[in-house]
C-alpha cells in the first residue's frame, strides 16, 4: 500500500442523511429547552404550545424557582401548572418563549423501525441520540395507574437530559416526548395524543383527577371448592392488605383481609383492572364492591374519592 | 426522508468509508498497556494515538496490512491525552489519514469510529455527534452516540467522508469522547516547536 488515502466522493446518500439528521436536530431543537428545576444537571422540556412547556414529572424535582434556558441563549422564569405523576408529565408556563413551537408529525409516523432521534437540553446545548422505534403496541397503562394511548418503545441510548425532550423524525417533526420514568431504564416515547390530553386537563383545573379507594390490595388464588361454592367469576380474587384511614374503603367498612372478587358485575382479579375502573369521571360516583369476608359473599357500597396530589418527582431516571 | 435515500447505495458507501478508514488504522502495542489504536497522520511515518495508550517509550505499530513496524513514541501530552509516535517506513509512504474540520461538525452528524475494541482488528462502529462542547468557538470534546470500547482509545472519529474530526479517547455515561483534530494539530505544532528548540525528549 502506498500514498495518501482519498476520501469518499461528496454528495453521497451517507452524506445527505447524515446533513438531514443534523438539519432536523437543528430545527426541532429550537423548541427543545432546558429546565433548572433539579440539583446537578438541568432536565429537558418541549415548547408544546405557545408558553406551555411540557417535561417529564419525574425530571421536575421542585415546585418554584424554576427557570427554563431556551435555544437562544435566554433563561426565563417558569411556574408549573401541574403536574400528572401516572403518566410522568408535567407542564409550565412561561410568560414569553421567543423560540417557536414544535411541529408535529402524524401518529403513523411512529412505526417499528422508523429512523428516529431522541433530543435533549441538559445545559445550553441541544444534544442527540440515534435509534429505532423498537416495538408499537396499543393503549397501556403505567404503574401508577395513566393511561397512554400508543406503547412506544425505542431502541436507543438514554443520555442526562433524554426524559423532556422530543423523539423526532428525520424531517425534524415531534413523534412523542421521551422519557425513562416509566419503566425501569428502557426508554420509552408518550404519543403527542397523551401529551395534548394532560396537558388539556392540567392546563384546565391543574391536575389529572383520578378514583381512589384508599385500599392497597394483592391478587390471591382461591381455594377451588370456595370458588365452586360461592360461584365466583375466576380464581383469582384482589385481598386487601391495608386500607387509608378515613379513605373512601375505610369508611364503606372494607377491612384488611377482605377479598374483592368484583365491581358490580366486572370480576377484577390484577389491580389494574381495577385502576382501569377508577378514571377521573368515576370521582363521586358509587360502586358496588362483591367481597368474601370470613368464606362469606359481602356486598359494601364504597364512595369513589379522589386521588390525592402526588409530591415532587422521584430522583428515578435521566 | 427528505432525500429519496436508498438503501442499497448507503450501504456501499458505508464499506467503502470504513475500507478507507481502516488503511489509515493501526494497532499500538506497548508492553504493559494492551492494545490500543492510533490513526496514520502523514506518509512519512508520524502515528497519532492516545497518552493513555502510548505510555512506554516505544510502542509496536501493526498497519493493517499486518506488517509491524517499531515505533519510538516522541512526544506525549497527558493533559491532552495525546501522543506521538515516530515509525522508519524504509521509503515506503504510508496511508495516510485525511483530517476534517471539527470546527464545522453540527449535532446530529453522523460519525464513524475505527479500531480494535476489546482487540477485535479493525472494527467499525456508527453513531452520530451528540454534542461538541467548545471553548471560545473552538471544539474541545466530541461526544458521540456511538459504540466504543477499550482498544478504541487512539483511533479516528470520522466524518461520513471519512476525514478524521478526533481521536477516541474515553468513553464517559455510554458516550464516547474524542479529542478534537484541532487540538491534535496544536499538540503536532507544539511536539515539533519543542524538538527543534529544546532538544525535546520523548516523556
Amino acid at each position: 500500500m502506498a500514498g495518501p488515502t482519498t476520501t469518499t466522493p461528496a454528495g453521497g446518500v451517507l452524506e445527505s442523511l447524515s446533513n438531514d439528521l443534523a438539519g432536523a436536530v437543528e430545527r426541532a431543537g429550537q423548541s427543545v429547552v432546558a429546565i433548572h428545576a433539579r440539583r446537578r444537571i438541568p432536565a429537558s422540556g418541549i415548547h408544546w404550545r405557545p408558553g406551555t412547556i411540557v417535561a417529564a414529572h419525574h425530571t421536575i424535582q421542585r415546585d418554584e424557582e424554576i427557570t427554563i434556558s431556551l435555544a437562544d441563549g435566554s433563561s426565563v422564569a417558569a411556574t408549573l401548572a401541574g403536574r400528572d405523576p401516572t403518566t410522568d408529565l408535567a407542564v409550565l408556563k412561561v410568560d414569553e418563549a421567543k423560540v417557536p413551537i414544535a411541529s408535529f408529525a402524524d401518529a403513523s409516523g411512529v412505526r417499528v423501525g422508523a429512523l428516529v432521534l431522541a433530543l435533549g437540553r441538559p445545559g445550553a446545548a441541544i444534544t442527540a441520540s440515534m435509534g429505532v422505534v423498537s416495538a408499537v403496541g396499543g393503549e397501556w397503562r403505567t404503574w401508577h395507574g395513566g393511561t397512554i394511548d400508543r406503547f412506544v418503545r425505542l431502541d436507543i441510548s438514554i443520555y442526562d437530559g433524554f426524559s423532556g425532550g422530543p423523539l423526532i423524525d428525520a424531517g425534524g417533526r415531534v413523534l412523542g416526548l421521551n422519557t425513562s420514568g416509566l419503566s425501569r431504564g428502557a426508554a420509552l416515547s408518550i404519543p403527542i395524543a397523551t401529551v395534548n390530553r394532560v396537558v388539556d386537563q392540567l392546563l384546565a383545573s391543574g391536575r389529572v383527577s383520578r378514583g381512589y379507594l384508599g385500599l392497597g390490595m394483592q391478587a390471591v388464588r382461591l381455594p377451588a371448592a370456595l370458588v365452586e361454592r360461592l360461584s365466583l367469576p375466576n380464581d383469582i380474587g384482589l385481598m386487601i392488605v391495608s386500607a387509608e384511614p378515613g379513605g373512601p374503603g375505610d369508611s364503606a367498612g372494607v377491612l384488611i383481609g377482605d377479598i374483592l372478587t368484583a365491581i358490580g358485575t366486572t370480576p377484577v382479579a390484577d389491580p389494574s383492572e381495577l385502576l382501569a375502573l377508577l378514571g377521573g369521571d368515576q370521582v363521586g360516583k358509587t360502586i358496588e364492591a362483591k367481597l368474601i369476608r370470613a368464606g362469606e359473599p359481602k356486598s359494601v357500597t364504597i364512595t369513589i374519592g379522589e386521588r390525592p396530589p402526588q409530591a415532587r418527582g422521584s430522583r428515578r431516571g435521566r | 426522508m427528505t432525500s429519496g435515500l436508498h438503501v442499497e447505495p448507503l450501504g456501499r458507501e458505508l464499506a467503502d468509508v470504513a475500507a478507507v478508514l481502516r488503511r489509515s488504522t493501526v494497532e499500538v502495542r506497548t508492553r504493559g498497556t494492551g492494545v490500543g489504536s492510533g490513526i496514520v497522520w502523514d506518509t512519512t511515518g508520524t502515528i497519532v494515538t492516545n497518552a493513555h495508550v502510548a505510555r512506554a517509550d516505544h510502542a509496536t505499530v501493526v498497519l493493517s496490512d499486518g506488517r509491524e513496524l517499531a515505533g519510538v513514541v516522541t512526544a506525549r501530552d497527558p493533559r491532552r491525552d495525546l501522543a506521538l509516535i515516530t515509525v522508519d517506513v524504509a521509503g515506503t509512504p504510508l496511508p495516510a489519514a485525511i483530517v476534517g474540520h471539527p470546527t464545522d461538525l453540527r449535532t446530529g452528524d453522523l460519525v464513524l469510529a475505527l479500531g480494535n475494541p476489546l482487540g477485535i482488528t479493525g472494527a467499525l462502529a456508527m453513531g452520530i455527534v451528540h454534542v461538541v462542547e467548545r471553548r471560545r468557538g473552538a471544539p474541545r470534546w466530541i461526544r458521540a452516540d456511538i459504540r466504543l470500547a477499550p482498544g478504541n482509545s487512539g483511533g479516528p472519529l470520522a466524518d461520513v467522508r471519512g476525514r478524521v474530526i478526533g481521536v477516541n479517547t474515553l468513553i464517559a455515561n455510554g458516550l464516547g469522547v474524542a479529542v478534537p483534530a484541532t487540538t491534535v494539530l496544536r499538540f503536532l505544532a507544539d511536539a515539533s516547536h519543542s524538538r527543534r528548540g529544546t532538544g525535546y525528549r520523548a516523556a
